[in-house]
C-alpha cells in the first residue's frame, strides 16, 4: 500500500532536477548526492504537497510499467533519501 | 560514481566563485588576484543583483565569495542578505580585518559559512605574509563570529611558510570551533612572482600528503587530489570541476572556468551583456575545457585518485593546458628515493 505522506527537503537541503535524475545539495555536508532516477521525480515533489500514493499514480499514467514494481521503487528512493537526512515525511492529516 | 553524473553535463554549475573586488586592505605576497586597488568595470550593485537572479534562476546552489577583500565593498552585505533572501549559500574568503561585532551580527545567518585567511598560528609567522597586525584583526574577527555561533573556518594557502604551521593552524581553529581549510599556492597573481620561493618542495608535498590522510577533519576544497590518498577518497571529488560543477566571475563580471585561469584566451563570457545560462552551455572555451583529457596520466595507477590533478597549475607552470600537475605525488614518489640515493 502506498505511503499517504507526503515528503519535503530536511532544513539546509535544496535539489534540482538534472538529466540523470534528482541532484541534492546539503549545507550540512556531506555537500552532493547525486540520485539516478530519470524522470521517476520531479524536484516539486519534495514542496510537500503530493504524497507518495499521488506521484506512485502519476507515474503509472505516464509509464507502462507494473505498478507493484513503481511502488517497490518510490519508497525504495524515499527511504534511502530519508536514511541520508535529505528529506523527511510528514503525515496529512 | 559520481564522476560519471557530472561527466554528464550539468544543467548548471553547482557552485560559482565570484570574486566581487579587486579592492584589497592587505597586500600577502601569495595572492592569486593580485588585489590592492579596485578596478575601472567592477559591476554595479545592480549588475550583481542581476548577476545574483540570473544564477538563482537556474538553481545553482552556492556562491563562493573571494576578491580582493569582499567586505570592501560597500554594498556586501546588502548583496548577500539578497543571496540568501534567494535561498542561496555564501561561503565569504575573508581576511577578517574589517569584520566588527556588528558585521558579524549582520552575517548571523544560517546560510553562511566565513572561511578568515591566516597562514600562520602566529603574528610571527602570519604577518610577514599576510601584513603587520593581520593576524590580530583575523583573530579578532574569530572570535566575533564565534560568538554569534557562525559557521566559520581557517583558510592557509599552503606554502614553505605555513608548512610547518599546519599543526599549530589545527589547534588555533579548534580554539574557536573551526575547522582548517588548506588550499592550494597557485602561481598566478603576485603568486607568480612569489612561486619559486614559495612553492613546496616535493619532500614537503610528500609529507604534506601523509600529513593530509591523518587529518582528514582538515578540509582541502578539492584542490589538492593530485596528493589526495586512499584515506581521503571519500572527502569530495577526484577531479578537477571547473567547467562541469563550477566556475568563477571575475570582479567586471567576466565568466572563466576558475579563479586560477583568468587568463584572456579562458574569456568564456562577459556578464551582465551575456545570459549566464548561455555561457555556461555554449561557450566553446567551456565546451573544450570539458573534453580536456591529460592523457599522459590515463596509465598512471594513481589517476583514479586524481584524473591529472590541477589543470590550472600545470598550465600556469608549463603554459600549455593538457598536461600533468607538477605536484603529482607519483613526482613526490619517484623524486624520494633518488635523493636517497645521492646521499
Amino acid at each position: 500500500m502506498a505511503s499517504r505522506k507526503t515528503y519535503v527537503l530536511a532544513d539546509g537541503v535544496q535539489v534540482r532536477r538534472e538529466t540523470f535524475g534528482l541532484l541534492f545539495y546539503n549545507y550540512r555536508g556531506p555537500r552532493l548526492y547525486f540520485l539516478p532516477s530519470k524522470d521517476l521525480f520531479d524536484s516539486d515533489f519534495f514542496n510537500g504537497h503530493q504524497s507518495a500514493a499521488d506521484l506512485i499514480g502519476t507515474i503509472c499514467t505516464r509509464h507502462d510499467w507494473p505498478r507493484q514494481w513503481i511502488e517497490d521503487r518510490v519508497e525504495q528512493v524515499l527511504t534511502l533519501l530519508k536514511s541520508k537526512g535529505l528529506i523527511h515525511g510528514q503525515s496529512i492529516c | 560514481m559520481a564522476n560519471q553524473y557530472v561527466e554528464m553535463g550539468l544543467s548548471a554549475p553547482v557552485n560559482v566563485t565570484w570574486e566581487v573586488t579587486y579592492a584589497c586592505n592587505l597586500a600577502c605576497i601569495h595572492c592569486l588576484s593580485d588585489a590592492g586597488r579596485k578596478r575601472a568595470g567592477e559591476l554595479t550593485t545592480t549588475q550583481c543583483l542581476r548577476v545574483i537572479d540570473s544564477l538563482s534562476d537556474l538553481n545553482v546552489f552556492q556562491f563562493n565569495i573571494g576578491g580582493g577583500e569582499p567586505f570592501m565593498r560597500p554594498d556586501f552585505l546588502d548583496l548577500m542578505d539578497y543571496a540568501h533572501g534567494k535561498g542561496m549559500v555564501t561561503c565569504i574568503s575573508t581576511n577578517g580585518t574589517l569584520i566588527d561585532e556588528e558585521i558579524a551580527g549582520r552575517l548571523d545567518n544560517k546560510l553562511v559559512y566565513i572561511q578568515v585567511s591566516l597562514d600562520g598560528a602566529t603574528p610571527a609567522s602570519n604577518d610577514p605574509i599576510r601584513g603587520r597586525g593581520s593576524f590580530d584583526k583575523a583573530v579578532k574577527a574569530l572570535a566575533h563570529l564565534r560568538k554569534r555561533d557562525i559557521d566559520v573556518s581557517i583558510n592557509t594557502v599552503l606554502t614553505r611558510l605555513s608548512f610547518p604551521e599546519l599543526d599549530s593552524l589545527v589547534e588555533l581553529a579548534s580554539d574557536f570551533g573551526a575547522k582548517l581549510r588548506v588550499s592550494r599556492f597557485r602561481p598566478s597573481g603576485r603568486g607568480a612572482r612569489s612561486w619559486s620561493q614559495l612553492n613546496l618542495s616535493r619532500d614537503q608535498m610528500l609529507g604534506f600528503s601523509h600529513w593530509l590522510s591523518e587529518h582528514l577533519t582538515v578540509s582541502t576544497g578539492d584542490s589538492f587530489f593530485s596528493v589526495s590518498t586512499e584515506e581521503r577518497r571519500s572527502l569530495g571529488l577526484n577531479m578537477c570541476g571547473a567547467c562541469k560543477m563550477t566556475c568563477c566571475i571575475s570582479p567586471e563580471g567576466d565568466v572563466y572556468p576558475c579563479a586560477f585561469l583568468q587568463d584572456e584566451e579562458f574569456l568564456a563570457g562577459r556578464l551582465p551583456q551575456e545570459e549566464f545560462s548561455d555561457i555556461w552551455d555554449n561557450s566553446p572555451v567551456f565546451a573544450s575545457f570539458r573534453e580536456l583529457e591529460i592523457k599522459s596520466c590515463e596509465s598512471c595507477h594513481r589517476f583514479d585518485l586524481c584524473h591529472g590533478g590541477c589543470p590550472a597549475i600545470a598550465y600556469h607552470t608549463q603554459r600549455k593546458l593538457g598536461l600533468p600537475d607538477p605536484g603529482c605525488l607519483v613526482n613526490c614518489v619517484t623524486v624520494k628515493p633518488m635523493r636517497a640515493k645521492a646521499v
